[in-house]
């Protein structure tokens, strides 16, 4: 039976003849799959498929819109954006995009076509325009859909005649189940077909195989046709993603990299004593696909890379050599604490979570650049203490400009006390963080919501703004509903402080024409610098004084309280340890931060079409952390000490091809903050490398990470503006432009010229107290690649020595050669 | 579609082709080194007008207006009758025939920052969509040869490469050319210090030193990226084409005098010398326009002879060696300025009216199109919006304004969502 429906699938889609000849197999198969249902054990007491039941003349069976009709014009892609689904429409008639708009859709079908007749007769189904277009009777644009006498044209054919019925109050689907749950092929394994089964919470289970929409999520790996055969194409894992009404279920599809099932039983060699909880699920999937990982990194890559992705900081010289020459077996593991523990891991993640989160000077409607600047410290102070995660995000979530009993006085005071030039006070040490909520991009409930889930749970809600999500469950009302947590928040004088600003606006001369207060001036805050208090608008809310309930993206309802902060329920339910997101989307984004991709990629894309590579470690690495009480130090100890984490990045002859697997590491380009910093702390003086490293204030990735925002280096290397809900708004690719600044950019040129330790150099050389020239390259090594030189790149490097006018010169063009090579802005 | 469509612009594959099919970086250039691009052949020259010029001081006047709005100005005929502009730029008047005149230009955003995302991008400025700015679109479907910028900027970027990614923002040549000093581009030109031979015996250094990824230079995108653009980065650098199209010193007296002298005259010159190098795309930046006070002194005895004088000039220029039918070229501000004269003789920002100049490629020169009304408060009808505008440049250009990319926003994205191009300005 199976042979029958590859048989059949394998045909051309488009023409008449086809459909007809579908029909017929369709026919002769049914039979067989009716017994094979019956004996199966998913599809032991579920109605058989649609296409047998809607099928043939005989049918009189009447479909359902929302089961049947609205699923068909989806799987018939007349909601599609280039069709129906566009928001113009096409030929006067407009669907719902995706579907899922049942009222609109039916009034669309039921409605007047351009010319003024309708698109459907209930008394003469077949001078219906609804299947006339399809049927390519009348001129149809999209051209034929289906053939004469197909189940296709049966099902709509029934739904007219009898009444052509909408949806009074939509079913849900309880849940889609598939079969098979996994496909895994072996080379040139015949193709699959899918069985859908779709269960409708009141227990009603029906095949609805011919009626979804399925999608590969790549076609190098597996490809799907549209009645849900999947044929494999190449080696690698992907999944096959079905979709119907608004659920979406995903396959995983694999094929093995090798045939000899040999390598993969060949244990992959342990980095340091017992195998790391989270190799055992890496091991696992590399084991099914037949892949061997690459040997452990060697000591100075380890060091190099751990360094740059916990600190953004390269390991000096005399640390790397201490680090070689240790010869106990836990260095590795106590580098790593060492490394947690100093002050630029608090600096470098700060930045990260910073990205997260969206602070942008340009978006923030007071004082950008000062209160983005406090933004970060607010951050680096949190994470110096390593407070839980999710006490971290409650205090920037909850936060309110005035701590609870502050008068408007004493807070204005507070705001300017921040200000002032005589010992300022320190703003990172207020509880709260509310400048998160103060962006200007925040004042719309629909863009807050967007930015909060994306922001705090890796959704990417746009798309629901205007229609049904294409490929997770929300809907228009899913994000409406959502929205509304977010309305009433505002940033301006709330009543009853009024008098009190204006009063001080009037002290300090600030304009104000109305009740929402003013941008505070550079006039006004000279004036804060100097001591006085200056007004400051606030952060409050209009609360709503009735009770609601409001659906949390599907996962729960919530009662909101008369006078209630909104706010609060909506955090309570993040940090509930069953919320489905909240947790993985922070462990998600931090293993993206180590590796070139997430388990889930895009890392903040969580939707159930786009499933994680390894689901069973992410899940762990989630409870883990929740366990942990969100110890984030934990997280990245944890992530860094795995084996997958240490691999090399040399492939071996099974894994030349893997990029989803770890089973080697994917060389990385160094984040923009980090070129910056490495070429400066590259060429500093000895006595200035330590203060170069450690001065944060002076760091690209510490508190000048702010103030840098938007220079031409930054740009030019893709630190992020943080102005759109994405994390590819960092960008690590390679580009010209980065190559010509390396290469020849003025910054480059007085880094150079200005090199600290060439200049002490310098100095040696008119002193004749200069090193010997291999002493130098194997600094310069040290200094840019974090390793020693090869007895061949000694010898060439050398050689450049006798063609400069002096050792220095020599020593600045080979500097110059290294800070360009591949290996020095590669993290590898 | 699969995980390359939708990871496209974070893995910073490249879409080509009507049917938006995706490639990997790495597949990507493998195409391009093997099929060249397909392009439109043309470049364009962006004049930005920073600061929003008083429309009814230029190009849209209103001589019969009250003296409290027509201004100080009045305007001259041109050699195309009917058409008339300010006295202040005699040499344009007897150069209609080249430029279109683009009235009743309208929109909501009188600040400078927000005004020009809008007029740079010709989408509305949203906070959750970084729109690209032309340069860099045409950076994208339309690049240089190797040993050239495709998108150059003086002298500094007015607007970004947005959704499409830092790959395609412009090289920015830091400081504008200035008469009698030497010119250094950023990036391009080499240090004092540094000569040719020295930054090729470095290049040669680094080519002997870059070995730990020897005999994988194919395996992974970033190594063969990066071995790509430093090959390209020395091309350009080492090359007498890039070099000399950005050294102004061998410009004739004559075509010194020609451009003028000041500092827009010697970025003018620049930008012509660029495009006929073979860079896609040129922005100039000519600020000043920002007259809140003391408007038509700094229009009458500044920035508009300077603008004529130059401006003529480059079309002058471009037209004598045929390249005026190959380069867009598009002049405009942010906003115009408000109907009324303050009481400081200037004009404050005024979104509901501007106007724009185009010239090149396809244009119909010698016309006006579009209108404002009386007093120049507002466009006649509904007017035309930055979107139509853009989507006219781009047309213009060879991009096909309702193109659509995958960009970092998890939804397709048309290029110009809003516009159509303007009736009547281009050929068809």
């Amino acid at each position: 039976m199976v042979q029958l429906r590859q048989f059949k699938f394998t045909l051309p889609i488009d023409s008449v003849l086809t459909v007809l000849l579908r029909t017929v197999l369709w026919g002769t198969v049914l039979w067989g799959t009716v017994l094979w249902r019956t004996a199966g054990v998913m599809g032991a007491d579920a109605l058989p498929a649609v296409n047998e039941r809607f099928g043939g003349e005989a049918s009189h069976e009447v479909p359902d819109f929302q089961r049947h009709v609205s699923p068909l014009l989806g799987h018939l892609g007349c909601n599609g954006r280039s069709c129906h689904g566009s928001f113009q429409g096409q030929g006067g008639l407009r669907l719902s995009l995706f579907g899922y708009d049942f009222d609109m859709d039916h009034k669309g079908l039921t409605g007047s076509s351009s010319d003024g007749s309708h698109r459907l007769d209930r008394d003469q189904p077949d001078q219906s325009l609804v299947l006339q277009k399809p049927l390519s009777q009348v001129d149809h644009e999209g051209g034929q859909r289906f053939a004469e006498g197909s189940w296709e044209h049966q099902l709509l054919r029934n739904w007219i005649q009898s009444g052509a019925a909408g949806v009074a109050a939509p079913q849900k689907l309880a849940q889609l189940q598939v079969q098979p749950a996994e496909i895994l092929f072996a080379p040139q394994q015949a193709p699959v077909q899918l069985q859908v089964i779709a269960v409708w919470q009141n227990g009603d289970r029906e095949d609805v195989t011919p009626l979804c929409r399925f999608r590969s999520n790549d076609d190098s790996v597996a490809q799907v046709d549209a009645e849900g055969l999947v044929q494999s194409t190449g080696a690698g894992d992907s999944h096959i993603v079905v979709f119907y009404d608004n659920g979406v279920e995903a396959i995983p599809v694999l094929r093995p990299f090798n045939r000899t099932t040999e390598l993969a039983d060949t244990a992959p060699p342990a980095a340091h004593g017992q195998r790391h909880d989270i190799d055992r699920f890496i091991d696992e999937k590399l084991r099914k696909l037949n892949l061997l990982p690459s040997a452990t990194c060697s000591d100075t890559e380890f060091l190099r890379r751990v360094s740059l992705d916990l600190t953004g900081t390269l390991p000096t010289p005399d640390e790397i050599e201490e680090f070689l020459a240790d010869a106990a077996s836990d260095k590795r593991l106590r580098k790593i604490d060492e490394l947690l523990a100093r002050p630029a891991y608090a600096a470098w993640w700060a930045n990260k979570l910073c990205d997260f989160t969206g602070c942008n000077p340009s978006q923030q409607a007071e004082l950008g650049q000062e209160t983005s600047v406090q933004w970060y410290g607010w951050m680096h102070e949190r994470l110096r203490e390593n407070i839980p995660y999710d006490e971290l995000v409650s205090r920037i979530v909850l936060a309110s400009s005035r701590a609870a009993g502050q008068s408007y006085d004493d807070y204005a005071a507070e705001m300017s006390s921040y200000f002032r030039e005589d010992s300022p006070a320190d703003f990172a040490r207020r509880q709260t963080m509310p400048h998160y909520w103060t962006r200007r991009s925040m004042q719309k409930p629909e863009d807050a919501s967007q930015a909060f889930a994306h922001n705090f749970l890796g959704l990417r809600l746009q798309c629901a703004q205007c229609h049904k999500h294409p490929f997770a469950p929300w809907t228009q009302q899913d994000f409406q509903e959502f929205s509304k947590f977010f309305e009433g928040m505002k940033f301006g004088v709330p009543e009853d402080s009024r008098a009190r600003y204006r009063e001080l606006a009037r002290q300090v001369g600030l304009n104000v024409r109305d009740d929402d207060g003013n941008n505070i001036s550079r006039e006004v805050l000279k004036q804060a610098r100097g001591g006085r208090t200056i007004p400051w608008r606030e952060l409050y809310f209009d609360l709503q004084d009735d009770s609601r309930s409001l659906n949390l993206l599907q996962s729960g309802k919530v009662a909101l309280h008369p006078n209630q902060d909104p706010r609060e329920p909506i955090m309570a339910w993040m940090s509930d340890p069953k919320n489905p997101w909240f947790a993985r989307a922070f462990v998600n984004r931090v293993w993206a931060a180590y590796f070139h991709r997430g388990l889930i990629e895009p890392a903040d894309d969580l939707n159930p079409a786009n499933p994680p590579s390894h689901p069973e470690l992410l899940d762990w690495l989630a409870a883990e952390f929740i366990a942990r009480q969100m110890d984030m130090k934990w997280l990245h100890r944890t992530i860094t000490a795995s084996d997958a984490y240490q691999r090399s990045w040399i492939p071996n002859q099974t894994n030349r091809d893997d990029r989803r697997n770890y089973s080697r590491m994917i060389p990385r380009r160094m984040p923009a903050e980090v070129v910056y910093d490495s070429v400066k702390q590259a060429l500093a003086a000895n006595d200035q490398s330590e203060q170069v490293r450690t001065d944060l204030s002076r760091r690209a990735i510490g508190h000048l990470s702010m103030r840098l925002a938007g220079t031409y280096a930054m740009q030019v290397f893709g630190k992020p503006d943080r102005a759109v809900n994405c994390d590819c708004e960092r960008v690590n690719q390679p580009s010209l432009l980065q190559a010509i600044f390396l290469q020849n950019d003025p910054l480059m040129d007085d880094r150079l010229a200005g090199s600290g330790w060439l200049e002490f150099l310098q100095q040696q050389q008119t002193s004749a107290a200069l090193p010997d020239h291999e002493t130098l390259v194997r600094q310069a090594w040290l200094r840019t690649l974090s390793r020693l030189p090869t007895a061949d790149e000694l010898s060439r490097a050398k050689k450049q020595f006798t063609a400069a006018e002096s050792t220095v010169e020599g020593l600045r063009d080979l500097l110059w050669a290294l800070l360009n090579t591949k290996e020095f802005v590669l993290i590898k | 579609m699969n995980i390359t469509r939708r990871s496209m612009l974070q893995t910073s594959a490249v879409q080509v082709g009507a049917l938006g099919t995706t490639l990997s970086l790495s597949q990507y250039l493998r195409a391009q080194e093997a099929t060249g691009q397909a392009d439109s052949g043309r470049s364009a020259i962006l004049v930005f007008l920073g600061g929003g010029p008083a429309h009814q001081d230029t190009f849209d006047m209103k001589p019969a207006a009250p003296a409290e709005y027509r201004g100080q100005f009045s305007p001259v005929r041109t050699s195309v009758p009917g058409m008339e502009i300010c006295e202040h730029m005699p040499k344009l008047a007897r150069r209609a025939e080249h430029y279109t005149i683009i009235r009743g230009l309208t929109h909501t955003l009188a600040d400078h920052g927000l005004g020009t995302r809008y007029l740079m991008t010709g989408n509305l400025p949203t906070p959750v969509v970084n729109y690209p700015m032309y340069g860099s679109l045409v950076s994208k479907e339309m690049p240089a040869e190797k040993d050239l910028p495709s998108f150059v900027s003086i002298d500094r970027p007015v607007e970004g490469p947005g959704y499409l990614g830092s790959e395609y923002g412009p090289l920015s040549t830091g400081e504008k050319p200035r008469f009698g000093q030497p010119f250094r581009v950023r990036g391009i030109t080499l240090d004092d210090t540094i000569s040719i031979a020295k930054y090729q015996q470095r290049a040669s250094l680094k080519d002997d030193l870059d070995n730990a990824f020897r005999g994988y230079e194919s395996l992974d995108d970033s190594v063969r990226g990066l071995d790509r653009f430093s090959q390209q980065a020395y091309r350009i650098i080492s090359s007498p084409r890039a070099r000399n199209a950005f050294d102004l010193t061998g410009e004739s007296d004559r075509e010194m005098d020609r451009f003028g002298r000041h500092e827009f005259g010697q970025s003018a010159l620049l930008a012509t010398r660029l495009i006929e190098a073979g860079v896609r795309f040129v922005t100039v930046l000519m600020e000043g326009w920002d007259t809140h006070q003391d408007n038509f002194n700094t229009l009458g005895r500044n920035l508009l002879p300077n603008f004529d004088q130059s401006f003529s000039a480059m079309l002058d220029r471009l037209d004598a060696a045929g390249r005026l039918a190959s380069t867009a070229v598009l002049v405009t501000g942010e906003f115009g300025r408000t109907p009324k004269v303050n009481g400081n003789a200037g004009r404050d920002h005024w979104a509901r009216a501007m106007c724009a100049l185009m010239a090149g490629g396809s244009v119909q020169g010698g016309q006006v199109v579009g209108a404002t009304d009386d007093k120049a408060e507002g466009p006649q009808d509904t007017g035309y919006s930055p979107d139509d505008l853009a989507a006219t440049f781009l047309s213009n250009i060879g991009i096909d304004p309702k193109q659509e990319y995958q960009a970092n926003v998890g939804r397709p994205i048309t290029v110009i969502r809003n516009g159509k191009p303007i009736p009547k300005v281009l050929n068809s």
